[in-house]
């Protein structure tokens, strides 16, 4: 292996995160440094996603961190990121004021790249989630040395079994159900609670299974309200005057009810191109989905509902065991990739192995609960009711 | 006012859309050119089909027909990866990649034989504008009405727009431009040259509150208006303010208004643009997030209120309590 600039190292290479916490990164920074520290390598992290090294001049201690023995030995794996945040993170559009005090997006993918080169960075890991992933595809196709690791709080990134964060993510949504069902309870209603999940369900459904709830809406299976409705209606009895449902925000209901807010009468006069505020490419709100099921079952049964949105709640917080031995493994796992001459890859958790896949085979694709899945097979068994009768 | 050259090595500019019978745009029945280009970022954009200067690319899902009949954006020329149907769909309708899909041009959008992909944009000459903007020169006529030239930003194209304007009063017809100011003054100062009535954005008072939601301080902004009104005394300045609720919909911003715009004669009204979700689905088309998803539309009773302020000021009958 070549030498590169650094005397005493082997490699020097570089890790950085993508927009938004996720428990379990520190897990991940500590991982890959302590394997490449074992090889020799020298590892650097790039702070606030690419900032550190496209905006160095916003750094007076410098824009990369150089992630040595004595840092990583005392660095707490439950704490907040050690790299800090951006709140984008796509080199090709990088908004900036410029010499005419003018915003503008700017693609400074050429000048990463040749800073990386300046630092002799011959490889980067990047922790991020399912953009991400097709951004640093984009970046690897210029000629960068990438391998990912996947990060995601719902679970949805295809290719791998686990991301690191859910299991933190699901052990909150479960303790928040548990009490929002004693709430419920006392309340004698019925409690819709949205959870995250805008394209896939694992964290409804699994978090939903843990605590028996009376039924689990996900995107996968489009639901009729009406016989949700019946199968409640059936449940909430006298002796058991409650009822806990688990809505994930990207429920889909066959027969299309949507929480809309009312019309405005305003005209667009400055929108020329406007499809209407209530049309199909309208974005859905946070809470809508809560709303909508509870609104729609108070109206089929004679029973009061109340909708709770967990949603932003559950991105935080300190890792689970499960996501530090995982965000531990990947760090590690991408520094083993490295080592193999892997590039273009991402970390993969296919039990019981960790493994390298083409980024090419998780971006476009997300991982949806398939309806033959064990976890959809267990739910009907303990009698929870998934929306529609299949 | 001052006559300033129009440069003619810019007859072509990019035009996102041409917008006939406008009543609100300016006096009379109106056609609003739409510019592309902005040099602001208000987090509550009504049109993000407008910012970017060049022509890009738009996706309605509700035109594609699917992979089974169509399928022709999954195949070479189009970059790889950058569209794609999702295993498990419940259709076969394409989606967007958007971050692979954006070398896509003009010439692989028109493949599309269902309209589903389009350009949002296209460069277009002086005459062609005008001769569009032509056809309703009898409302014009008879309505006082005229051209208005809208954005984006319509002054980030000067030589463009100052000929637009400049031919458009050759043609006859009322012009007039709306503009949120932050351009160099030279931008401003060559295009109002032809301009009959500007109407302006105040968006915010504060300056570092004016950069938190727009993305710069408006001291550039408020000395280009200052100068305007004392440059050229022949325009009629409307001013304009979107308003949001929980950040600028407030009687302090509207007074503050008030005070930087009433010392100047030229300056013959000020309006309030309640805020509209309309916008939202073109940010869809576009692949963008809607940073102010959970704004509401600002009450009917606060919007009174507020105009009534500028009514009291304008020494307008019904103005404020």
């Amino acid at each position: 292996m070549k030498e590169i600039g650094h005397a005493s190292f082997q490699r020097r290479i570089a890790i950085m995160v993508g927009a938004g916490y996720v428990p379990g990164i520190n897990a991940v920074i500590m991982g890959a440094a302590l394997a490449a520290g074992k090889l020799g390598w020298e590892m650097v992290g790039i702070r606030d996603g690419f900032d550190g090294l496209l905006h160095p001049d916003r750094y007076p201690d410098g824009g990369l961190v150089p992630l040595d023995p004595k840092l990583i030995d005392n660095l707490d794996p439950a704490a907040a990121g050690l790299l800090g945040q951006a709140p984008r993170v796509d080199p090709f559009h990088v908004r900036t004021v410029n010499e005419d005090d003018m915003v503008e997006e700017v693609d400074m993918s050429d000048h990463l790249l040749s800073a990386l080169k300046d630092q002799d960075i011959d490889a980067l890991i990047s922790v991020v989630g399912g953009r991400g992933l097709s951004i640093l595809y984009k970046l690897h196709r210029k000629g960068l040395n990438a391998v990912c690791v996947p990060r995601s709080i719902e679970n949805e990134i295809a290719a791998t079994m686990v991301s690191f964060g859910f299991n933190t993510a699901l052990s909150f949504t479960i303790e928040m159900l548990d009490r929002v069902r004693q709430a419920a309870q006392s309340a004698r209603k019925i409690a819709v609670v949205e959870v995250l999940g805008e394209q896939a369900g694992w964290l409804a459904l699994q978090a939903g299974i843990a605590v028996c709830a009376d039924a689990v809406l996900i995107p996968e299976i489009p639901c009729d309200l009406r016989t949700v409705a019946a199968r409640l209606k059936d449940k909430v009895t006298p002796r058991r005057p409650y009822g806990l449902v688990v809505v994930a925000e990207g429920a889909k209901f066959v027969d299309g009810p949507q929480a809309q807010a009312p019309p405005s009468s305003l005209k667009a006069s400055l929108s020329p191109l406007s499809t209407g505020d209530a049309s199909d490419h309208v974005i859905q709100r946070s809470g809508q989905a809560a709303e909508t099921v509870a609104t729609g079952l108070q109206l089929l049964i004679a029973e009061e509902t109340y909708p709770l949105v967990l949603g932003p709640w559950v991105r935080g917080g300190a890792p689970t065991a499960v996501d530090r031995q995982l965000g531990l493994g990947y760090g590690a796992g991408a520094v083993r990739a490295l080592k193999a001459g892997k590039n273009g890859v991402m970390v993969a958790f296919v039990p019981p192995d960790m493994t390298f896949v083409p980024l090419t085979e998780a971006i476009n694709k997300v991982r949806t609960v398939p309806t033959d899945s064990e976890f959809i097979q267990i739910a009907r068994s303990l009698g929870i009711f998934l929306g529609r009768e299949l | 006012m001052s006559e300033q050259p129009v440069n003619p090595s810019a007859p072509t500019g990019i035009v996102l859309n041409i917008q006939r019978y406008c009543s609100h745009d300016g006096p009379g029945i109106r056609t609003t050119v739409f510019l592309k280009g902005c040099s602001l970022r208000c987090k509550w954009c009504g049109n993000p089909e407008s910012i970017a200067f060049k022509p890009e690319l738009a996706y309605d899902p509700r035109l594609c027909v699917g992979k089974k009949e169509c399928g022709v954006c999954l195949k070479p020329p189009f970059p790889e990866g950058a569209f794609y149907v999702p295993d498990g769909a419940d259709d076969d309708k394409v989606k967007v990649n958007w971050d692979l899909a954006t070398d896509c041009d003009e010439a692989m959008v028109a493949l599309c034989p269902t309209k589903a992909l389009s350009m949002f944009g296209k460069r277009m000459t002086v005459d062609e504008v005008l001769d569009e903007v032509e056809k309703d020169a009898s409302f014009y006529r008879s309505s006082g009405g005229g051209i208005t030239l809208s954005g984006g930003e319509c002054l980030l194209q000067p030589d463009f727009s100052a000929a637009l304007l400049e031919g458009a009063h050759k043609r006859g017809f009322n012009t007039a431009i709306e503009t949120a100011g932050n351009v160099p003054w030279a931008y401003m100062e060559k295009v109002l040259a032809h301009v009959d009535t500007c109407l302006h954005d105040h968006k915010m008072t504060d300056t570092e509150r004016h950069k938190k939601w727009v993305g710069v301080g408006n001291e550039r902004v408020l000395a280009n208006f200052k100068k305007a009104y004392e440059t050229f005394p022949g325009i009629d300045f409307i001013a304009r303010t979107p308003l949001i609720p929980g950040i600028n919909a407030d009687e302090e911003h509207i007074r503050a208004v008030l005070a930087f715009i009433r010392p100047h004669k030229n300056v013959i009204d000020y309006e309030l643009l309640p805020y509209h979700r309309f916008g939202l689905g073109k940010y869809e088309m576009l692949g963008e997030v809607y940073e102010l998803d959970d704004y509401k539309t600002p009450s009917d009773d606060l919007v009174a209120r507020l105009q009534a302020i500028i009514d009291e000021a304008f020494g307008r009958a019904g103005g404020a309590k």
